[in-house]
């Protein structure tokens, strides 16, 4: 038994045991922090009644999804409706499983990876789960027979298929610069220094691209300001109008364990992941169950970090318009990261020891030119089109009083 | 004569036609519950001759069964399922089962690549257009199957093709002797699992650089017409520029 346990089987049936469970608790505790952070930006409290400040507000929260009567429409097309919200909730927890938590951990003889996962194909993998989670969101807005809960669907198709194209491109940036798909080994490399002094994480090699993948990451979870398919101001709540009780409840959950998993991805592709610079503990090479915690807490504070700037986003951005969403993603984003991808190939051949101030330099260059593009272009920001009539609102006039 | 492995499924796949025309959504009254029942029972006889005659059972080829059924019935049901969005939804499974199957043979990228290129984008353009296209319910040409019989008989005729190579295994009298791998190929085969993606970039990229290139401009060319055709024709006076006088150009007006 005993064996068993330590075994690299055991561990892993383990930590996907025990990542579920704290997944479904942070996720209920992120709709609490969501609402705290609104108060925050809006200049109020927030909730505070349920226990102390509020903090058992979540589980007010979910006894109320629990309780409530889980209403299926007689116009729906109850076999999907019911399925709808299945896919969403599964696809949104199982991409967990490749993502490298701690390193690794010497357990008696055993070198145990604290990874549920390691194929070989780690990232596709992400990514692959990912690609299956659009039809959660068509089917909720199709299957509810609503126009309004269609558009939605309708919307989020075509959101997100237009923005895996420049989300992939990002990837790839690091695939080229690591040469590997597996998350492991995209950690460790991460955890050289150059110069024996500044860590070698993708962010300091690659920031266009790390804030790229940001907004695709944004735009891929549905979130402000790419919510398209949910605008409750013109949707009514778009593809889960007609979703009552726990299966409403999943759609929500489903939205944090999606942001939960793109703030892991960014964590891990661009930030090192567990790998914190400069202390001993969060180094590969220190294999202790105290260093594997340090480096648990520091995989989960880059994470908390990226939640709460989702979150804060959320609360600051107005939405955008759809035209504007998707000429975003074609006319900007797209063009941005095949530049990118080009200099990732010119720094292939420099060598990832080598290529700082190159690829700093390349990054320059390409900012220049959007720049460039976007001072030089006729079109509007908004996306009017050059001989209609500007929309800018004119001067703001004040102090004269109507009489 | 004993009947041979191919003649068994000759009569499966036969069976299992009828079973599939029964089940092919036609006008008048349903047979479909009699045409499940037939492809069930082909489909069960198919597993069965599998499993005694080509392909012994050992334990990793119980998920080769389960997914290998799963596929079949899945497909059988993009086929006859009567709602084109169940039609596209039974394709997706059909592709994820398949993705699993590839798994079983240690293709994980091809079984990645299947999924996200098929069921992550190819499927949700369908189902796109099929939602688009089918707002109040599909009309009665596309609830029913054109050319039922033909196509049965076609299917039968391509599967048998395939079914005529099936070869028995020898039936092991002795315990049957396989060859136990070296250390050295044992290396390799753990090599090409670890490095699966590796080894087929570096196929892409040497022994098959001219196929990949010529997909690649098979893919422009497809691009550029994609968008010729979904331009919008726009008349001409619109973007014709003013007329002048050829010799006023470079002094009073701005040269083009």
């Amino acid at each position: 038994m005993v064996e068993f346990l330590t075994s690299q089987l055991g561990v892993s049936i383990i930590l996907a045991l025990v990542v579920i469970g704290v997944m479904l608790g942070s996720v209920a505790y992120c709709i609490f922090f969501e609402r705290k952070i609104a108060g925050w930006v809006q200049d109020r409290f927030g909730p505070n009644r349920v226990g102390y400040r509020g903090i058992l507000q979540s589980i007010a929260d979910g006894g109320k999804l629990l309780l409530k009567e889980d209403v299926i429409p007689g116009h729906v097309d109850t076999p999907l409706f019911i399925l709808a919200p299945a896919i969403i909730f599964l696809v949104a927890f199982v991409g967990f499983a490749a993502i490298p938590w701690g390193g690794q951990l010497q357990l008696g003889e055993n070198l145990v990876d604290i990874q549920v996962a390691k194929p070989d194909i780690g990232l596709l993998y992400i990514l692959g789960v990912a690609s299956i989670g659009v039809y959660g969101v068509v089917l909720g807005g199709w299957s509810s027979n609503n126009k309004y809960s269609f558009y939605g669907g309708i919307r989020a198709a075509a959101q997100m298929l237009s923005y895996e194209i420049p989300l992939g491109l990002c990837i790839l940036v690091v695939v080229l610069t690591m040469g590997t798909l597996r998350l492991e080994s995209i950690t460790l490399q991460q955890t050289e220094y150059w110069g024996g002094i500044l860590p070698m994480w993708n962010v300091i090699l690659h920031p266009l691209a790390f804030l790229v993948f940001l907004i695709t990451a944004l735009a891929e979870s549905n979130r402000m300001p790419f919510d398209l398919p949910e605008a409750e101001q013109e949707l009514v709540g778009g593809y889960h109008t007609e979703y009552s009780g726990l299966k409403f409840g999943m759609f929500l959950l489903a939205e944090y364990a999606h942001m939960i998993t793109a703030s892991g991805f960014i964590a891990v592709l661009f930030l090192g992941g567990w790998h914190f610079p400069w202390i001993a503990w969060t180094q590969p090479e220190a294999t202790a169950w105290y260093a594997v915690i340090a480096k648990m807490l520091v995989l989960a504070g880059k994470i908390t970090f990226f939640i709460f700037l989702m979150m804060w986003l959320r609360w600051t951005l107005p939405r955008l318009r759809f035209d504007q969403l998707l000429r975003l993603a074609w006319k900007g984003l797209i063009p941005i990261t095949l530049g990118l991808f080009t200099l990732a190939v010119i720094l292939v051949y420099v060598g990832r020891q080598q290529s700082l101030p190159w690829a700093l330099l390349g990054n320059a260059v390409v900012l220049a030119i959007v720049l460039a593009a976007a001072g030089l272009s006729q079109v509007e920001v908004t996306g009017r089109q050059a001989n209609l009539p500007s929309i800018r609102p004119g001067p703001v006039s004040t102090g004269t009083a109507r009489t | 004569m004993t009947p041979t492995t191919a003649h068994l499924l000759y009569l499966i796949f036969a069976l299992g036609g009828v079973g599939i025309y029964l089940l092919l959504p036609k006008a008048g009254r349903s047979q479909a519950l009699a045409g499940a029942v037939i492809g069930v029972i082909s489909v069960a006889g198919l597993l069965t001759v599998l499993a005694a005659r080509v392909i012994l059972p050992d334990a990793t080829t119980v998920y080769f069964y389960l997914f290998a059924t799963i596929a079949v019935l899945a497909a059988a049901r993009v086929i006859t399922h009567p709602k084109p969005v169940y039609c596209a939804l039974y394709f997706v499974l059909v592709v994820i089962a398949v993705a699993a199957l590839l798994v079983l043979q240690r293709a994980e990228f091809l079984a990645v690549a299947l999924v996200m290129i098929y069921a992550g984008a190819i499927l949700v353009t369908y189902l796109f257009v099929i939602m688009l296209a089918y707002q109040g319910g599909s009309p009665v040409y596309d609830r029913r199957s054109r050319e039922p019989l033909l196509a049965v008989l076609a299917g039968f005729v391509l599967m048998a093709a395939v079914a005529g190579r099936a070869e028995d295994l020898p039936q092991p009298a002795s315990p049957p002797t396989v060859a136990v791998p070296t250390a050295d190929a044992q290396d390799a085969a753990s090599q090409l699992h670890d490095s699966n993606t590796g080894a087929i970039g570096a196929a892409v990229m040497t022994k098959y650089v001219v196929a990949l290139e010529i997909a690649g401009v098979l893919l422009l060319v497809a691009m550029v017409g994609a968008i010729a055709m979904s331009r919008k024709k726009v008349p001409v006076e619109r973007f014709a520029a003013p007329v002048r006088p050829i010799g006023q150009v470079g002094r009073e007006v701005e040269p083009y």
